[in-house]
């Protein structure tokens, strides 16, 4: 066993498929007071009443304690309760909840709470503090009244506010969630947006432009057309205002669209960028398991084929939905779509993701692309090099540039290409 | 051996297309129990894929059914389906060639239409007993009375005899039936003359070779029998003999007057010629049957593989399609923008979109097309006449004295509220009407010179909706006239695109240019780079517009679970690449290519 490693780096990419254990816990909560108009995520509307929510919760705790068992969990270093909303399972149970993965997990520095002003009130920032975790993402979106009404979102632009400042208030470490390229969204009101959140003192920033998916209300509002105010040039726009204003007040970019204060990096993102494996519990979570790590779950999980020769990753997304999970809620009975990677499906994936973030593509993977793909590699390279997406990075890192950020991609696209002998 | 053919009725389905045709085929199916219920797929007649998802019959297809009539007797009926787009008029002649009937489906809410006037004219031409079927009765809004008066007026058919169906509730059927009994005539053949039998349709299969669909006029055609095809003289011997019921059922012989296949073992394709007459070579008959004259291709595009390795693959593709496409033709024609191909000649558009989305399902191929071009006749200041299938090939202005393009005579019945719009239309197409012959009080029958060039732009898909769907088509070839035509050339970032150049009247080359660098626009996406479109004649720009680059990509969330979705974004992304073609430093989707048929013209 490997001591206790930073979540994301510290184990050097060639020997991480052999890693048998994980680093990162996810766990979802596919409940929403109401599904906003953009959402396509696993997450259901849902009264705060609901038996289910108490069952479904109890089921992932005993799934939690499976894993306990099985040993897996001795390694984790990051922790993170996403949904859906988390916070709308009320107070006592999430405490429950997070003080169980604290307790199960005893190497965990980081405990990651997503939140909506909504239902983060002081009794949960209490709840969430006292048991456990470190820090929480609120999803504000927009401080704008008019472009959250838009996104269907259910709180306000001084709720949000007053809520993002009581959670900073609290000691947590808090990190907001906004989103560009929306309806009715301006410079100044985005500049606005901005600066109220930084005004709050948060010390991380996620900002995305919105993607308009397939069958979401929103999809079906526009029937088909593109909106002006989505088009690409706004979005890239919106994205360049964001780094200055952001980068002005002293947070940096770190990945494409996080932004974090020093020492306020959220570690459990980077280990989903950085090749390191993960588990995920809950109805659509996904896990990124070594060949050893998933022969080890499989024996608590007998409904899991063999892995075929030569595939050194696997990635599972949990597809039992909320109810079947609630009723039946062993490791044994789950159902999962099942992904196997080669390794050379396993490092162009790393590639691709490494160049998601400011560090850039590390240079031991660097050298590991260079021996296992050879010309491949280096025609790819010359390729990104000449397109100006990518530039050489101090230690033999590879950064993207501004450009590779923008046309993410057209980048993505090369390194991933690279799957394909 | 038998020698009675009184039990024989060998007949066709023809309509305006979606009149009905391939729904009334099946029910006649299921009612004679040839398919069970249990097996029944709408369309079961067209077997090809396109002919299912499109709703249209492309190919013919005979199949054998037995019915026992109310006299008492067991008949056998070959049924023959056909097309019912006009681009597709020769495989209709061809089939109606094995009958001695033919069922005229008639919508009952839609009434005679152009195809229903030209298919009626092909089975009275051919001597045909005529069954009438007014179809779609269960409909709320059929007119059964009106339609059958239109029969009477405007076919001049006897329509009291004519029966009313409803191809989606059964209902008529059996009436139908018991009326090919009484109205269509036995074959009439001659069981001990020398064998006589033509070859109405062929296919490619893998392991059997060339199989013919035939109809035997005299003699018998038995397995083991020596076989010659009359006009190229080949003999075979024959592997086996049979009928579709819809699946192949094998038989111990083809009697006189039957209707079925013949396995011949070839391997050649090119060796079977549809509209051959096949005989014994030891007794041959004294005169071969007429046959039928080549259908002559109207349209001709260039076909190019997107991947330039496949240009062979592509040959063999056109060689196995034409073996039940005789229609099909192709010269060899080099693009520098789109490397090797062919200059594929065609029907008319449906067809080109037929063929084209054949070679890529069947043959697995990626395929550009071009937009499609007439045979244009170009005089030289030298004197001597050039056959111009493609605009590339068009000489130096200079170099030519005038260029005469081929027109046609359209038919085109309409109700008499939309005249004037039709009118309009034609004048806007360069086209002049004629005349026009009231059919009925709610018909008008338009005669109009339209040069083929404007037909295959839109000019249909106008007609439909400047008439609410209301008006159809028919034409024929009438003839080539000199018109004052340019070539206008198509530039993407400064470089000339030759499969982007079209011939065009003058008059509208400043309106088509401008319609199309705006359509390319849409179509072209945003690149990494700023893409001028130019349109020129000669070396005068005379319209342009641009892509402008693009600054960002879809950028998403990446967190666990949406890493594998992203992977596949990017793969459907670079699939999505592969199809396009890299002109210069541009890359260029396929519909680019088939733009200029959309422009909308002078608007």
């Amino acid at each position: 066993m490997t001591a206790s490693p930073p979540a994301g780096g510290a184990v050097p990419w060639p020997a991480r498929p052999q890693v048998p254990s994980a680093h990162a816990l996810y766990l979802h909560l596919p409940f929403c007071a109401r599904k906003c108009a953009y959402c396509d995520f696993a997450s259901w509307a849902t009264r705060d009443d609901d038996p289910l929510v108490v069952a479904y919760v109890r089921a992932l705790r005993a799934q939690l304690a499976d894993l306990e068992g099985l040993g897996v969990l001795g390694s984790v270093t990051t922790a993170y309760v996403g949904g859906g909303t988390p916070t709308l399972v009320g107070a006592r149970l999430l405490g429950e909840l997070v003080a169980d993965v604290r307790r199960r997990c005893s190497r965990l520095t980081e405990l990651t709470c997503e939140a909506n002003p909504d239902s983060l009130g002081d009794d949960m920032l209490e709840a969430l503090a006292e048991s456990g975790a470190t820090r929480v993402s609120i999803g504000v979106q927009s401080l704008s009244d008019r472009e959250l009404v838009s996104l269907g979102r259910i709180h306000g632009a001084r709720e949000a506010c007053e809520r993002v400042s009581a959670a900073v208030e609290s000691g947590l470490d808090v990190s907001c969630d906004l989103m560009c390229a929306i309806p009715h969204q301006t410079e100044a009101s985005w500049r606005e947006s901005l600066a109220g959140v930084l005004g709050c003192g948060v010390g991380h920033v996620s900002v995305y432009p919105l993607a308009i998916e397939d069958k979401t209300a929103l999809a079906r509002r526009l029937g088909g057309t593109d909106p002006a105010w989505n088009d690409p040039d706004v979005q890239a726009s919106r994205m360049a205002q964001a780094a200055l204003i952001l980068s002005g007040a002293g947070l940096t970019r770190y990945e494409v669209a996080s932004y974090a204060r020093p020492g306020k990096q959220c570690a459990h993102n980077r280990a989903y960028w950085t090749g390191v494996p993960y588990l995920g519990l809950g109805t659509g979570a996904a896990s990124m398991l070594t060949r050893e790590g998933y022969l080890h779950l499989r024996t608590c999980c007998p409904q899991l084929p063999d892995p075929p020769a030569g595939a050194v990753r696997v990635r599972l997304t949990v597809r039992t939905g909320r109810r079947g999970l609630a009723r039946h809620p062993s490791l044994a009975g789950l159902s999962c779509d099942l992904e196997f990677l080669s390794e050379r499906e396993a490092l162009a994936e790393d590639l691709m993701l490494g160049a998601r973030l400011s560090s850039g593509i590390a240079p031991e993977l660097v050298r590991s692309a260079e021996q296992t793909m050879g010309e491949r590699w280096r025609q790819a390279l010359r390729d990104a090099l000449r397109k100006g997406l990518v530039a050489n990075a101090c230690g033999g890192a590879l950064a993207p540039t501004e450009r590779g950020w923008l046309l993410g991609n057209e980048l993505y696209g090369l390194l991933w290409g690279l799957a394909r002998a | 051996m038998k020698n009675d053919t009184s039990h024989i009725r060998n007949f066709s389905i023809v309509a305006h297309i979606d009149h009905g045709k391939s729904t009334i085929s099946d029910r006649i199916l299921e009612f004679t129990h040839t398919v069970g219920e249990r097996d029944m797929e709408a369309q079961l007649l067209d077997s090809m894929d396109i002919e299912r998802e499109r709703g249209i019959t492309i190919k013919s297809n005979a199949v054998r059914v037995t019915y026992d009539a109310d006299d008492g007797v067991t008949y056998q009926f070959n049924l023959i389906d056909t097309p019912g787009h006009v681009d597709f008029t020769y495989e209709v002649s061809r089939s109606l060639a094995a009958c001695e009937g033919a069922v005229l489906v008639v919508d009952a809410t839609q009434g005679v239409e152009a195809q229903t006037v030209s298919n009626a004219l092909l089975a009275m031409n051919a001597d045909l007993d005529i069954v009438c079927a007014i179809n779609k009765i269960d409909l709320p809004s059929a007119e059964p009375e009106r339609v059958r008066a239109e029969i009477e007026e405007e076919l001049a058919l006897p329509a009291d005899s004519a029966v009313c169906v409803s191809g989606k509730t059964g209902e008529g059927i059996r009436d139908l039936l018991e009326a090919i009994v009484y109205l269509v005539s036995p074959p009439s053949g001659d069981v001990t003359a020398p064998l006589k039998a033509l070859i109405l349709d062929s296919y490619f299969d893998e392991y059997r070779g060339v199989v013919a669909t035939v109809r035997v006029f005299d003699g018998a055609i038995r397995t083991g029998a020596r076989l010659q095809m009359m006009a190229t003289g080949g003999t075979f011997t024959c592997d086996g003999v049979g009928c579709k019921r819809p699946l192949e059922t094998s038989l111990p012989e083809l009697g006189v007057g039957e209707v079925g296949y013949v396995v011949t073992g070839l391997k050649d394709p090119a060796l079977v010629h549809v509209g051959d007459t096949l005989t014994d070579p030891d007794r041959p008959c004294d005169e071969a049957l007429p046959g039928y004259h080549e259908a002559k291709p109207m349209v001709f595009a260039g076909v190019f593989p997107v991947d330039n390795k496949e240009y062979e693959n592509l040959r063999e593709a056109l060689e196995k399609l034409k073996v039940n496409d005789p229609s099909l033709t192709w010269v060899p024609e080099t693009s520098v923008a789109l490397g090797f191909g062919f200059r594929v000649g065609f029907l008319g558009l449906l067809h080109m979109e037929v063929v084209k989305e054949r070679l890529e399902r069947e043959f697995d191929l990626d395929l550009i097309a071009t937009s499609p071009s007439v045979d244009y006749h170009v005089f030289t200041t030298a004197g001597e006449m050039l056959e111009i299938k493609s605009p590339q090939d068009l000489p130096r202005p200079e170099r030519i004295d005038r260029i005469e393009e081929p027109c046609l005579r359209a038919t085109i019945i309409v109700p008499p509220d939309y005249m004037g719009a039709v009118m309009q239309l034609v004048v806007e197409h360069r086209g002049v009407t004629k005349d026009m012959v009231y059919l009925s009080e709610k018909s008008v029958e338009m005669h109009v010179d339209i040069p083929l060039a404007e037909l295959i732009l839109d000019f249909f898909d106008q007609l439909k909706s400047r008439t609410k769907g209301y008006a159809s088509l028919d034409y024929e070839f009438s003839g080539y006239q000199a018109s004052n035509l340019v070539k206008l050339d198509i530039l993407l970032a400064g470089e000339e695109v030759d499969a982007l150049s079209f011939i065009v009247h003058a008059d509208k080359a400043y309106a088509l240019a401008r319609g199309l660098c705006d359509r390319l626009k849409g179509i072209i996406p945003r690149q990494q780079f700023e893409v001028p479109i130019q349109g020129a004649i000669g070396n005068k720009i005379i319209s342009r517009s641009t892509v402008r680059a693009v600054r960002k990509d879809v950028l998403a969330k990446c967190y666990g679970g949406d890493i594998s979705r992203k992977r596949k974004l990017l793969e459907r992304q670079k699939e999505g690449k592969r199809r396009m073609k890299q002109i210069g430093t541009v890359d260029v989707p396929q519909e680019a290519f088939l733009a200029v048929l959309k422009v909308d013209d002078g608007a």
